[in-house]
């Protein structure tokens, strides 16, 4: 009896003993197996794009998935210069309302057509049709002619001066693909899989999961070291995170705050911070009681403690907004902060009327921007605290920006929080779009229906004059008019928080929400 | 007669009858240890909701940026979440929410559900047919999804949740009670009742109903459970209480982003909701068997 069992006990030693020896037999020459063929880059992003043909690409997560296929005339580098991409110069007439741009030679769509100028021009009338209506048609409203006057010569003519025309055509919804993809396309037909010039070939679109991507051999620039990139689609950022930690991912986007200093004390894993170009603010509704008073405008300003916000949530990764647009955009001066005082807050409201405090409703979304249901939560509390009484709102996003776009008499909101990223770095985009009078729901994102008739002149001035010291004059005293209005509580200026293997370098972490791989390689 | 609140097999004459079938239900109930340790649970929910002001620490909704995601510490009990609350006091206060909508939700499906099934059983015929197929389309949908589709309509707060769930426990009780009466309505006191000449009203509910409320009182008590369950569910997938009211399936759902560097969040939410719908659950295993003469 106990011989047996004796026995079987080593048999199942000598078993154990097998096993452990061909595990690490096998690990080492695995490893070695996987860094050999470590030709794909894994991207984990948090949003789907809603859509990669230009004409429908509205969002962020589009704009760096789409930009590795489709390219567009210019790019704009990280520190805002305009840089030749399909176009490889370009010049103005005297009163800069005909540029011509000299398109690339030698370029070939992923399907083996030729790049040319009437490439180009099938590609942004396509862009500008009204039929097509393409959600940001605007980007080129001032474009009234479009034509092709050689085979690499573009035309664009411009029923009056608009001074940022270039950065405007930087923008990374301008993308141009092959027209043979455009040729029978109605109006209402989109493209799903984009054929461009770009760095990559998008193979497939699982949708819900992935978009896979392989490297175009015969790309005009540098030809990308890794094979294969990979954008997976993880919205839920603990699970990014994890995905991150495991190896699934090789660098993923929007890590939240409070985890980042956790995956930066792991050795595998860098944590890259950048600035952003999106500003949080929290608009009221100006033409609505009782925020038509300046005075309750300013004292809910008072009333927030930004820069706890920016330290306590974001631990520092966030700035507090010193005007309505991020400093790096053009046009940007510092007029602010409001200064954090609760008692003069309280005073402000007593003048207005409201010493016995006041009742409001915030809007806000969950979850598409960092910690927008918590930086909500906090304004509710400090507002609280000098009498202001309120109600937090959210809503689905989408159904949230249509709640936000309905005309003056029909918008049934006090107040809503939203963000915006000034991606051309151009004030334009930045002011006249969300503060112009023209732009009031539903013709713009003029959401709070603001107007200042000074303000709109120099919007509207700035936009024809060409000449930059000019344009910089002018937005300043329009900021600063803006400014005093306080037709929002200025919150803060976002900051960027990706994570990357240490593996993985040449990542291109852009200041415009985008990360770009087309020059990233694998360290061993 | 008219007095009579036993199960369905004993017809009760006299008052002394009725204490000692009371006796012998609460002697059965006290005698299963599991039973006991449901109702010790509920009591201590219970005393802590009533005196939840005394017990708190600090108020529930103060936030304090400067001291956020701090783990549990003498100043607070159950750490802070990600506003710098005092997770302790949150919790405290949010026993109160879910047992007031795990009672009011169960109320609104005992008031709607028992006449609708009371009638159906009762009368039969086509408006049997009629009423329950409305109530076979209610049950097909899983109750928390119905209640997700009220709250929908109804837009999101704790009132509508509870509305929600008393909604989406109406067909259980219509289901359950016209069982009951169909079985009830043919027994011999019912047709003296009615030889009596009472009305159809008196007869429903001084001497069918009565007789049916052991099932209504067992499926309460799981109800409780359930609603407070899908109100955390509700709660956690944010269409439920809203900031910063502070309801343990929403500290739940907002303590999920933090779970890697302050697990407490979620993790005493959680065993709150745990131990709450045990407790029920376990109280409503006892009674079902000390209600059941044939268990007992």
């Amino acid at each position: 009896m106990r011989t047996t069992h004796t026995r079987g006990l080593m048999t199942v030693v000598a078993i154990g003993l097998t096993v452990l020896f061909l595990f690490l037999m096998g690990c080492p020459s695995e490893t070695a197996e996987e860094t050999e063929v470590r030709d794909t880059l894994t991207i984990a992003i948090g949003a789907e794009p809603e859509s990669l043909d230009p004409v429908n690409m509205t969002s962020a997560p589009a704009a760096t998935v789409g930009e590795h296929v489709i390219e567009r005339l210019i790019y704009m580098e990280e520190d805002g210069s305009l840089v030749p991409m399909l176009a490889e110069s370009w010049s103005a007439n005297d009163d800069s309302t005909v540029w011509t741009f000299n398109i690339r030679q030698g370029v070939q769509f992923h399907d083996g057509e030729p790049l040319n100028a009437e490439a180009v021009a099938v590609n942004l009338r396509r862009f500008v049709d009204p039929e097509v209506g393409a959600a940001y048609a605007f980007l080129l409203g001032s474009v009234q002619e479009i034509t092709a006057v050689s085979e690499y010569e573009l035309e664009l003519r411009l029923a009056q001066p608009f001074a940022p025309i270039l950065s405007h055509l930087s923008h990374s919804f301008i993308g141009i693909v092959s027209p043979a993809q455009l040729e029978g396309l109605g109006p209402n037909d989109a493209i799903e899989i984009p054929v461009g010039t770009g760095p990559y070939v998008m193979d497939a679109w699982n949708r819900g999961e992935s978009i896979t991507m392989s490297v175009n051999a015969d790309y005009y620039g540098n030809t990308p070291q890794i094979e294969n990139l990979v954008f997976n689609f993880i919205p839920e950022a603990s699970a990014r995170i994890v995905a991150l930690e495991t190896g699934e991912a090789d660098a993923i986007m929007a890590v939240p705050p409070q985890d980042a200093s956790r995956l930066d004390s792991d050795p595998n894993i860098d944590v890259v911070y950048q600035t952003s170009v999106r500003t949080i603010y929290i608009s009221f509704n100006n033409v609505r009681e009782p925020f038509t008073d300046r005075r309750v405008r300013l004292a809910m300003n008072h009333a927030i403690d930004k820069q706890a916000i920016v330290d306590g949530l974001f631990g520092g990764n966030a700035f507090v907004a010193d005007a309505p647009v991020v400093d790096a955009v053009f046009g940007h001066v510092s007029v602010g902060p409001y200064e954090y005082n609760p008692d003069l807050a309280r005073e402000l409201l007593a003048e207005a009327g409201f010493e016995d405090g006041l009742d409001i409703t915030i809007h806000h979304p969950t979850g598409r921007y960092p910690l927008d249901a918590t930086v909500a939560e906090a304004v509710q509390d400090m507002l609280a605290d000098v009498g202001v009484n309120a109600t937090l709102e959210t809503r689905e996003w989408s159904s949230y920006l249509s709640f936000t776009a309905q005309p003056p008499e029909l918008a049934e909101y006090d107040t809503f929080l939203l963000g915006w990223g000034t991606v051309t770095l151009d004030s334009d985009y930045g002011l006249f779009a969300l503060l112009h009078t023209q732009q009031w729901n539903p013709n713009g994102n003029n959401r709070g229906f603001y107007s200042n008739e000074r303000v709109d002149e120099l919007l509207s001035a700035a936009r024809v004059e060409t000449d930059p010291s000019a344009r910089e004059v002018m937005y300043a005293e329009a900021i600063e008019l803006i400014w005093d209005d306080a037709p929002w509580i200025f919150l803060y200026n976002e900051g960027q928080i990706n994570a990357v293997r240490s593996n993985v370098g040449g990542l291109i972490h852009h200041p415009l929400e985008n990360l770009s791989a087309w020059d990233a390689f694998f360290i061993d | 007669m008219s007095t009579a609140t036993a199960t369905d097999t004993t017809v009760p004459k006299e008052k002394t009858k009725k204490t000692s079938e009371l006796k012998e239900v609460l002697k059965h109930l006290i005698r299963n240890r599991a039973a006991v340790a449901g109702l010790v649970i509920i009591g201590f929910f219970l005393i802590v909701a009533v005196f939840a002001p005394f017990i708190a620490t600090h108020s529930p909704t103060a936030t304090s940026l400067v001291t956020r995601l701090q783990r549990p510490s003498a100043e607070h009990l159950l750490g802070t979440d990600e506003l710098g609350r005092d997770l302790f006091s949150r919790m405290v206060f949010g026993s109160r929410i879910s047992l007031n909508i795990g009672l009011i939700s169960t109320l609104i499906g005992v008031v709607f559900g028992v006449p609708i099934g009371a009638v159906s059983g009762y009368y039969g015929g086509k408006l049997d047919i009629i009423t329950q197929r409305f109530i076979d389309i209610m049950i097909a949908f899983p109750g928390i999804l119905l209640a997700i589709v009220v709250v929908t309509v109804l837009g999101v707060g704790v009132q509508n949740v509870m509305i929600a769930t008393g909604i989406a426990s109406v067909p259980v009780y219509a289901r359950l009670v016209r069982g009951s009466v169909l079985a009830v309505k043919e027994q011999s006191y019912v047709a003296a009742a009615r030889a009596a000449g009472l009305g159809d009203f008196s007869i429903i509910f001084k001497h069918i109903l009565p007789n049916c409320l052991a099932p209504i009182i067992v499926q309460s008590t799981f109800q409780i459970a359930t609603s407070i369950l899908w109100a955390a569910g509700l709660g956690f997938l944010g269409l439920g209480a809203q900031a910063p009211t502070p309801e343990w399936g929403a500290i739940l759902s907002n303590g999920r982003a933090y779970i890697r560097t302050a697990h407490h969040l979620t993790t005493y939410p959680g065993l709150a909701i745990l131990f709450m719908v045990l407790g029920f659950n376990l109280v409503g295993d006892g009674l079902r068997d000390a209600l059941d003469p044939k268990t007992r």
